[in-house]
Protein backbone atom coordinates (compact mmCIF):
# COMPACT_ATOMS: atom_id res chain seq x y z
CA UNK A 1 0.00 0.00 0.00
CA UNK A 2 2.77 2.42 0.99
CA UNK A 3 4.65 1.57 -2.19
CA UNK A 4 1.56 2.35 -4.25
CA UNK A 5 1.18 5.73 -2.57
CA UNK A 6 4.86 6.52 -3.17
CA UNK A 7 4.54 5.56 -6.82
CA UNK A 8 1.43 7.74 -7.16
CA UNK A 9 3.20 10.71 -5.54
CA UNK A 10 6.19 10.25 -7.82
CA UNK A 11 3.90 10.14 -10.84
CA UNK A 12 2.23 13.39 -9.75
CA UNK A 13 5.62 15.06 -9.49
CA UNK A 14 6.22 14.31 -13.15
CA UNK A 15 2.97 15.94 -14.28
CA UNK A 16 3.73 19.46 -15.53
CA UNK A 17 1.82 22.19 -13.74
CA UNK A 18 -0.38 24.37 -15.91
CA UNK A 19 0.23 28.01 -15.07
CA UNK A 20 -0.42 31.28 -16.86
CA UNK A 21 2.47 33.05 -18.51
CA UNK A 22 2.60 36.84 -18.54
CA UNK A 23 4.62 38.75 -21.11
CA UNK A 24 5.18 42.51 -21.01
CA UNK A 25 5.84 43.29 -24.66
CA UNK A 26 5.96 47.09 -24.54
CA UNK A 27 7.74 48.62 -21.60
CA UNK A 28 7.83 52.37 -20.98
CA UNK A 29 8.28 53.78 -24.43
CA UNK A 30 6.70 56.41 -26.61
CA UNK A 31 4.39 55.20 -29.34
CA UNK A 32 3.94 57.63 -32.25
CA UNK A 33 0.54 58.26 -33.86
CA UNK A 34 -0.81 54.84 -34.83
CA UNK A 35 2.35 53.30 -33.40
CA UNK A 36 2.03 49.56 -32.83
CA UNK A 37 3.58 47.30 -30.21
CA UNK A 38 3.96 43.58 -30.92
CA UNK A 39 4.71 40.62 -28.71
CA UNK A 40 7.82 39.12 -30.25
CA UNK A 41 7.49 36.12 -27.94
CA UNK A 42 5.39 34.77 -30.80
CA UNK A 43 2.01 33.15 -31.10
CA UNK A 44 0.26 31.61 -28.10
CA UNK A 45 -3.27 30.81 -27.06
CA UNK A 46 -3.78 34.11 -25.28
CA UNK A 47 -6.65 34.83 -22.94
CA UNK A 48 -5.68 38.41 -21.99
CA UNK A 49 -4.27 41.50 -23.69
CA UNK A 50 -3.83 44.93 -22.11
CA UNK A 51 -2.52 48.39 -22.91
CA UNK A 52 -1.74 50.78 -20.05
CA UNK A 53 -0.73 54.34 -20.88
CA UNK A 54 -0.98 55.71 -17.36
CA UNK A 55 -3.44 57.55 -15.14
CA UNK A 56 -3.95 60.45 -17.53
CA UNK A 57 -5.12 58.52 -20.60
CA UNK A 58 -7.89 60.07 -22.65
CA UNK A 59 -7.27 59.12 -26.26
CA UNK A 60 -7.98 56.14 -28.49
CA UNK A 61 -6.18 52.81 -28.17
CA UNK A 62 -6.44 49.29 -29.55
CA UNK A 63 -5.51 45.72 -28.59
CA UNK A 64 -5.85 42.72 -30.90
CA UNK A 65 -4.36 39.38 -31.96
CA UNK A 66 -3.31 37.94 -35.31
CA UNK A 67 -2.96 34.26 -36.19
CA UNK A 68 0.03 33.02 -38.23
CA UNK A 69 -2.35 32.82 -41.21
CA UNK A 70 -3.05 36.55 -40.86
CA UNK A 71 -6.54 36.44 -39.35
CA UNK A 72 -7.34 39.15 -36.84
CA UNK A 73 -9.23 38.28 -33.66
CA UNK A 74 -10.27 39.80 -30.34
CA UNK A 75 -9.86 43.29 -31.75
CA UNK A 76 -10.95 45.92 -29.26
CA UNK A 77 -10.78 49.69 -29.71
CA UNK A 78 -10.98 51.76 -26.55
CA UNK A 79 -10.72 55.26 -25.21
CA UNK A 80 -7.84 55.30 -22.71
CA UNK A 81 -6.32 52.30 -20.96
CA UNK A 82 -7.74 49.09 -22.38
CA UNK A 83 -7.97 45.37 -21.71
CA UNK A 84 -9.59 42.41 -23.42
CA UNK A 85 -10.10 39.09 -21.68
CA UNK A 86 -11.46 36.16 -23.69
CA UNK A 87 -11.34 32.39 -24.16
CA UNK A 88 -8.01 31.16 -25.52
CA UNK A 89 -9.51 30.14 -28.85
CA UNK A 90 -6.74 31.21 -31.20
CA UNK A 91 -3.01 30.56 -31.51
CA UNK A 92 -2.05 34.15 -32.24
CA UNK A 93 0.35 37.04 -31.66
CA UNK A 94 -0.74 39.96 -29.47
CA UNK A 95 -0.58 43.61 -30.51
CA UNK A 96 -1.36 46.99 -28.95
CA UNK A 97 -1.52 50.44 -30.52
CA UNK A 98 -1.81 54.13 -29.77
CA UNK A 99 -4.63 55.28 -32.05
CA UNK A 100 -4.34 58.96 -31.27
CA UNK A 101 -3.02 61.63 -33.62
CA UNK A 102 -0.17 62.42 -31.24
CA UNK A 103 2.62 60.41 -29.61
CA UNK A 104 1.95 58.98 -26.16
CA UNK A 105 4.02 57.30 -23.51
CA UNK A 106 2.97 53.69 -22.97
CA UNK A 107 3.70 52.33 -19.53
CA UNK A 108 3.23 48.80 -20.74
CA UNK A 109 1.38 46.40 -23.01
CA UNK A 110 1.10 42.88 -21.67
CA UNK A 111 -0.52 39.62 -22.62
CA UNK A 112 -1.21 36.31 -20.90
CA UNK A 113 -1.57 32.75 -22.09
CA UNK B 1 8.12 104.72 -31.93
CA UNK B 2 6.27 104.04 -28.69
CA UNK B 3 2.94 104.62 -30.45
CA UNK B 4 3.88 102.02 -33.11
CA UNK B 5 4.73 99.51 -30.40
CA UNK B 6 1.39 100.07 -28.66
CA UNK B 7 -0.45 99.63 -31.95
CA UNK B 8 1.50 96.44 -32.65
CA UNK B 9 0.64 94.98 -29.23
CA UNK B 10 -3.03 95.96 -29.66
CA UNK B 11 -3.14 94.31 -33.08
CA UNK B 12 -1.47 91.18 -31.72
CA UNK B 13 -3.93 90.91 -28.82
CA UNK B 14 -6.82 91.44 -31.23
CA UNK B 15 -5.57 88.74 -33.60
CA UNK B 16 -5.06 86.23 -30.79
CA UNK B 17 -8.51 86.95 -29.37
CA UNK B 18 -10.11 86.47 -32.79
CA UNK B 19 -8.21 83.21 -33.31
CA UNK B 20 -9.32 81.95 -29.91
CA UNK B 21 -12.96 82.78 -30.60
CA UNK B 22 -12.82 81.12 -34.01
CA UNK B 23 -11.30 77.98 -32.51
CA UNK B 24 -13.90 77.73 -29.77
CA UNK B 25 -17.04 78.67 -31.64
CA UNK B 26 -16.20 78.33 -35.28
CA UNK B 27 -13.52 76.21 -36.90
CA UNK B 28 -12.97 73.84 -33.98
CA UNK B 29 -16.44 74.08 -32.54
CA UNK B 30 -17.97 71.02 -34.17
CA UNK B 31 -15.68 68.66 -32.26
CA UNK B 32 -15.69 70.64 -29.07
CA UNK B 33 -19.35 70.79 -28.22
CA UNK B 34 -19.72 70.25 -24.51
CA UNK B 35 -22.62 68.41 -22.90
CA UNK B 36 -22.78 68.33 -19.11
CA UNK B 37 -19.81 68.58 -16.79
CA UNK B 38 -18.62 64.97 -16.78
CA UNK B 39 -20.84 63.93 -13.88
CA UNK B 40 -22.19 60.36 -13.84
CA UNK B 41 -25.42 60.01 -11.87
CA UNK B 42 -25.27 56.22 -12.09
CA UNK B 43 -22.17 56.24 -9.88
CA UNK B 44 -23.99 58.22 -7.19
CA UNK B 45 -26.97 55.92 -6.66
CA UNK B 46 -27.11 53.61 -3.63
CA UNK B 47 -25.27 50.31 -4.08
CA UNK B 48 -27.20 47.13 -4.85
CA UNK B 49 -26.23 43.50 -4.37
CA UNK B 50 -25.42 42.94 -8.04
CA UNK B 51 -23.11 45.94 -8.41
CA UNK B 52 -19.96 44.12 -7.32
CA UNK B 53 -17.56 43.32 -10.13
CA UNK B 54 -16.80 39.64 -10.80
CA UNK B 55 -13.72 38.40 -8.96
CA UNK B 56 -12.18 37.40 -12.30
CA UNK B 57 -12.12 41.06 -13.39
CA UNK B 58 -10.65 42.22 -10.09
CA UNK B 59 -7.85 39.66 -10.46
CA UNK B 60 -6.50 41.25 -13.64
CA UNK B 61 -3.58 43.69 -13.43
CA UNK B 62 -5.86 46.22 -15.12
CA UNK B 63 -7.96 46.52 -11.94
CA UNK B 64 -5.01 47.26 -9.68
CA UNK B 65 -3.62 49.85 -12.06
CA UNK B 66 -6.82 51.68 -12.91
CA UNK B 67 -9.49 51.29 -10.26
CA UNK B 68 -9.60 53.76 -7.39
CA UNK B 69 -9.97 50.80 -5.07
CA UNK B 70 -8.42 47.38 -5.78
CA UNK B 71 -11.71 45.70 -4.88
CA UNK B 72 -13.62 47.87 -7.35
CA UNK B 73 -15.47 49.68 -4.59
CA UNK B 74 -18.03 52.12 -5.93
CA UNK B 75 -18.76 50.08 -9.06
CA UNK B 76 -22.32 50.27 -10.37
CA UNK B 77 -24.17 48.21 -12.93
CA UNK B 78 -25.23 50.56 -15.72
CA UNK B 79 -27.23 48.24 -17.93
CA UNK B 80 -27.72 44.63 -18.96
CA UNK B 81 -28.28 43.31 -22.48
CA UNK B 82 -28.88 39.57 -22.35
CA UNK B 83 -25.68 38.05 -20.96
CA UNK B 84 -23.76 41.34 -21.34
CA UNK B 85 -23.46 43.60 -18.29
CA UNK B 86 -21.95 47.09 -18.31
CA UNK B 87 -20.40 48.60 -15.17
CA UNK B 88 -19.01 52.02 -14.30
CA UNK B 89 -16.10 52.03 -11.85
CA UNK B 90 -14.39 54.99 -10.16
CA UNK B 91 -10.81 55.16 -11.38
CA UNK B 92 -7.52 56.47 -10.06
CA UNK B 93 -6.40 60.08 -10.53
CA UNK B 94 -9.66 61.40 -11.92
CA UNK B 95 -10.25 58.50 -14.26
CA UNK B 96 -13.51 56.63 -14.68
CA UNK B 97 -13.84 53.16 -16.16
CA UNK B 98 -16.33 51.30 -18.30
CA UNK B 99 -16.25 47.53 -17.82
CA UNK B 100 -18.16 44.97 -19.88
CA UNK B 101 -18.68 41.35 -18.86
CA UNK B 102 -20.37 38.79 -21.10
CA UNK B 103 -21.09 35.74 -18.99
CA UNK B 104 -22.20 33.60 -21.93
CA UNK B 105 -19.23 34.41 -24.16
CA UNK B 106 -16.74 34.20 -21.30
CA UNK B 107 -15.33 37.62 -22.20
CA UNK B 108 -14.60 40.81 -20.32
CA UNK B 109 -13.16 44.14 -21.34
CA UNK B 110 -12.49 47.55 -19.94
CA UNK B 111 -11.56 51.10 -20.79
CA UNK B 112 -10.43 53.72 -18.28
CA UNK B 113 -9.91 57.35 -19.20
CA UNK B 114 -9.78 60.79 -17.71
CA UNK B 115 -13.26 61.91 -16.70
CA UNK B 116 -12.90 65.11 -18.76
CA UNK B 117 -13.40 62.96 -21.88
CA UNK B 118 -17.09 62.76 -20.94
CA UNK B 119 -17.61 66.48 -21.51
CA UNK B 120 -16.93 66.26 -25.22
CA UNK B 121 -17.43 62.58 -25.99
CA UNK B 122 -17.70 59.07 -24.64
CA UNK B 123 -15.49 56.46 -23.01
CA UNK B 124 -16.30 53.58 -25.30
CA UNK B 125 -15.17 50.15 -26.44
CA UNK B 126 -15.69 48.97 -30.02
CA UNK B 127 -15.24 45.25 -30.60
CA UNK B 128 -14.75 43.99 -34.13
CA UNK B 129 -17.15 41.12 -34.82
CA UNK B 130 -16.49 38.15 -37.08
CA UNK B 131 -18.58 39.80 -39.84
CA UNK B 132 -16.42 42.95 -39.72
CA UNK B 133 -19.00 45.13 -37.96
CA UNK B 134 -18.39 46.74 -34.57
CA UNK B 135 -20.25 46.27 -31.34
CA UNK B 136 -19.93 49.57 -29.49
CA UNK B 137 -20.64 50.08 -25.80
CA UNK B 138 -20.20 53.50 -24.27
CA UNK B 139 -20.22 55.47 -21.05
CA UNK B 140 -21.50 59.04 -21.29
CA UNK B 141 -21.90 61.86 -18.81
CA UNK B 142 -25.18 63.26 -17.51
CA UNK B 143 -27.18 65.15 -20.12
CA UNK B 144 -26.63 62.69 -22.96
CA UNK B 145 -29.86 61.09 -24.07
CA UNK B 146 -29.01 59.14 -27.23
CA UNK B 147 -26.31 57.46 -29.31
CA UNK B 148 -26.62 56.93 -33.03
CA UNK B 149 -24.70 55.09 -35.75
CA UNK B 150 -25.57 54.06 -39.31
CA UNK B 151 -28.83 55.97 -38.93
CA UNK B 152 -29.91 53.85 -35.97
CA UNK B 153 -30.53 55.64 -32.70
CA UNK B 154 -30.60 54.12 -29.22
CA UNK B 155 -31.48 55.72 -25.92
CA UNK B 156 -28.86 56.29 -23.23
CA UNK B 157 -29.76 54.31 -20.12
CA UNK B 158 -28.03 55.01 -16.83
CA UNK B 159 -25.19 56.83 -18.60
CA UNK B 160 -24.57 53.94 -21.01
CA UNK B 161 -25.50 52.69 -24.45
CA UNK B 162 -25.03 49.69 -26.73
CA UNK B 163 -24.87 49.92 -30.52
CA UNK B 164 -24.54 46.49 -32.20
CA UNK B 165 -23.44 45.86 -35.78
CA UNK B 166 -22.01 49.29 -36.54
CA UNK B 167 -20.61 49.50 -40.08
CA UNK B 168 -19.63 53.17 -40.10
CA UNK B 169 -16.51 54.89 -38.83
CA UNK B 170 -18.14 57.19 -36.32
CA UNK B 171 -21.14 57.65 -34.10
CA UNK B 172 -23.13 60.56 -32.78
CA UNK B 173 -24.04 61.10 -29.17
CA UNK B 174 -26.17 63.93 -27.94
CA UNK B 175 -28.77 65.66 -25.85
CA UNK B 176 -32.04 67.29 -26.96
CA UNK B 177 -30.08 70.46 -27.78
CA UNK B 178 -26.57 69.41 -28.87
CA UNK B 179 -24.67 66.63 -30.60
CA UNK B 180 -21.09 65.33 -30.52
CA UNK B 181 -19.25 63.25 -33.12
CA UNK B 182 -17.19 60.30 -31.88
CA UNK B 183 -14.49 58.84 -34.14
CA UNK B 184 -14.35 55.03 -34.02
CA UNK B 185 -11.05 55.03 -35.88
CA UNK B 186 -11.74 52.62 -38.73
Amino acid sequence: MLAAILVACFALMLVPTASAQTQIYVWQQNLPPNGVGRDYAGAHNHFYNELYFGPNAGWRSEVWEVTPAGYRHFDKNCVGNCFNSHPAYYFATAYCANRDGGSHFVNQCLDRW
Amino acid sequence: MRRRFVLFVAALVGALTAAGLLTQFGLGGSNRVQIGDGSISALKRAARAGDALPQSVLAYPFADRNFASPDGRGARVLSTYGSLTLYAVPGKSGMVCLIEVDSAAGTAGGACADRSVLKTGSIYMADRQEDGSLQVVGLVGDGHTFAEADGRRTAVENNSFLLPQVEGSDLTIGSPTATQEVDLGR
